[in-house]
């Protein structure tokens, strides 16, 4: 697919990249202001910037680009389409228009490609300083690769009774203010009450002119008993309240079991998927190039899940199906071309 | 005589008890005692606070009560103490405590369900 970044209704999935032998090629540099660029045969990741356009299976920005683009924001880019997508699921929809074909992430990196996998989600951005769950990445390479668990069919079940489950919400706040304002409003009643009882018996006591304060002692009373009927309201409100909000709670915990029964089942799921590419994956750790240089040259042995998080990246990238591209800021390859002739997959060197 | 309570904070999902998890670890000093999703915390308004920031960021996956100490010598009656002991010695393990009571004369399950504390 020459040449045609932008062509009609081609979505960018279509090429389904890997074939190594045309794609080894360095990337194709043309103007921004010329955008009929050819690109190279088998090419299939479009990048673009604020200064140039750069498309091909192997893209390195580093000599292409006045400023230096950031690592994150190309891989964000390559990640960005994939609510796009009909197999990208939730949240990231957002950002994309409708006719965005290379959307444009920060108006300074737009990147057209195929679809990030689930193991581009953890191996797709691979600098120094990264940090990586392994065996986690592991399990989405596996998936990537098609494979799949003996726990998924249980995992969706539980997953969909999760989804359909609906919990209440039961606001008990303004009960419990309410009860608590009224309890000092007839705390106040009450004292008021007895201040004028106090005052009266004073006044008879003395022999003085009662009538006022009756009648005010009669007021007090009044507002005390009005108070206390509607503390008595408060209080029932509340308490309705409370046990809507047990009701709700037993919903909760419904929930939480679930949740917890999803987090068992996608443990037991990755173990497996773990199983079922670790020595693979330990090849691969092996023939990183360039990992035993760092610390742990001394030794040698390292396991295989304990190698530094660049060494793993690029070992699970290698075990991994990767379309969209990896997005490679460690110095870990001869060149770029090196570098996706060893992962077999799309590479943009930053 | 102030009673001693405590703050009893119970969460409903994942996320609330991981919460609360790093909340108890953090401040460990608040910390009575800590049961998977439920903790006992001290009655200080920093345990209070705590414990409103973790239902201001939850919600209602979080459930805050105020516990005190449980006396039975002041909040049941003898009888209800006696029957207690005297069940849990009873010589036939299989007996339910509905016969034992009607035998040896303790008070009733049902008369027990409505009696208030």
């Amino acid at each position: 697919m020459s040449g045609q970044e932008n062509a009609g209704g081609d979505r960018q999935g279509d090429a389904t990249t890997d074939s190594q032998g045309d794609a080894a090629t360095d990337s194709q540099v043309t103007d921004s202001a010329d955008s009929r660029t050819t690109g190279v045969a088998g090419g299939s990741v479009v990048v673009e910037t604020s200064d140039c356009r750069l498309s091909g299976r192997v893209i390195d920005l580093r000599e292409r680009t006045e400023r230096a683009v950031p690592a994150e924001r190309v891989v964000a880019a390559v990640r960005r389409r994939r609510g796009d997508s009909g197999d990208g699921s939730d949240e990231e929809t957002a950002v994309v228009g409708p006719d965005a074909k290379a959307n444009v992430v920060d108006h300074d990196v737009a990147v057209t490609s195929p679809d990030p996998g689930s193991a581009h989600e953890y191996v797709g951005l691979v600098e120094p300083g990264m940090s990586l769950r392994s065996r986690t990445a592991l399990a989405a390479a596996a998936r990537s690769r098609g494979l799949s668990a003996p726990q998924d069919e249980e995992l969706a079940s539980v997953r969909a009774e999760l989804a359909d489950l609906s919990v209440p919400e039961v606001d008990t706040e303004r009960a419990r203010e309410r009860v608590a304002g009224i309890e000092s409003a007839v705390e106040a009643g009450r004292e008021r009450v007895a201040t004028v009882r106090g005052r009266l018996q004073a006044a008879r006591d003395a022999g003085r002119e009662t009538d006022d304060l009756r009648e005010e002692l009669r007021a007090a009373a009044r507002e005390l008993s009005e108070v206390e009927t509607e503390r008595a309201a408060a209080r029932e409100a509340l308490e309705r309240a409370e046990r809507r909000a047990r009701d709700a709670r037993d919903a909760r915990d419904r929930r939480r079991r679930l949740e917890d029964r999803v987090a068992n089942l996608e443990r037991g799921a990755r173990a497996h998927l773990v199983d079922a590419l670790d020595e693979e994956y330990a090849t691969a750790v092996a023939a990183v190039p360039g990992s035993n240089e760092s610390d742990e040259r001394d030794s040698g042995e390292v396991a295989p899940f304990d190698a530094d998080p660049v060494t793993a990246a690029l070992a699970v990238g290698r075990v991994a199906e990767l379309r969209a591209p990896v997005v490679l800021a460690a110095d870990r390859f001869e060149s770029p071309n090196a570098a996706a002739d060893w992962l077999d997959a799309p590479v943009v060197r930053v | 005589m102030k009673r001693r309570v405590v703050l009893l904070v119970v969460t409903y999902s994942r996320a609330a008890r991981g919460s609360l998890r790093n909340v108890c670890r953090t401040h460990e000093e608040t910390v009575v005692r800590r049961f998977g999703r439920v903790a006992l915390l001290h009655e200080t308004a920093f345990a209070a606070f705590q414990a409103l920031r973790l239902r201001a960021k939850h919600g209602s996956d979080v459930q805050i009560e105020r516990t005190e100490p449980f006396n039975e010598f002041e909040a049941v009656d003898e009888e209800v103490r006696v029957a207690a002991r005297a069940y849990e010695e009873r010589e036939t393990p299989s007996l339910p405590y509905a016969t034992f009571a009607a035998r040896n004369d303790h008070p009733e399950p049902e008369d027990l369900r409505d009696r208030e504390l």
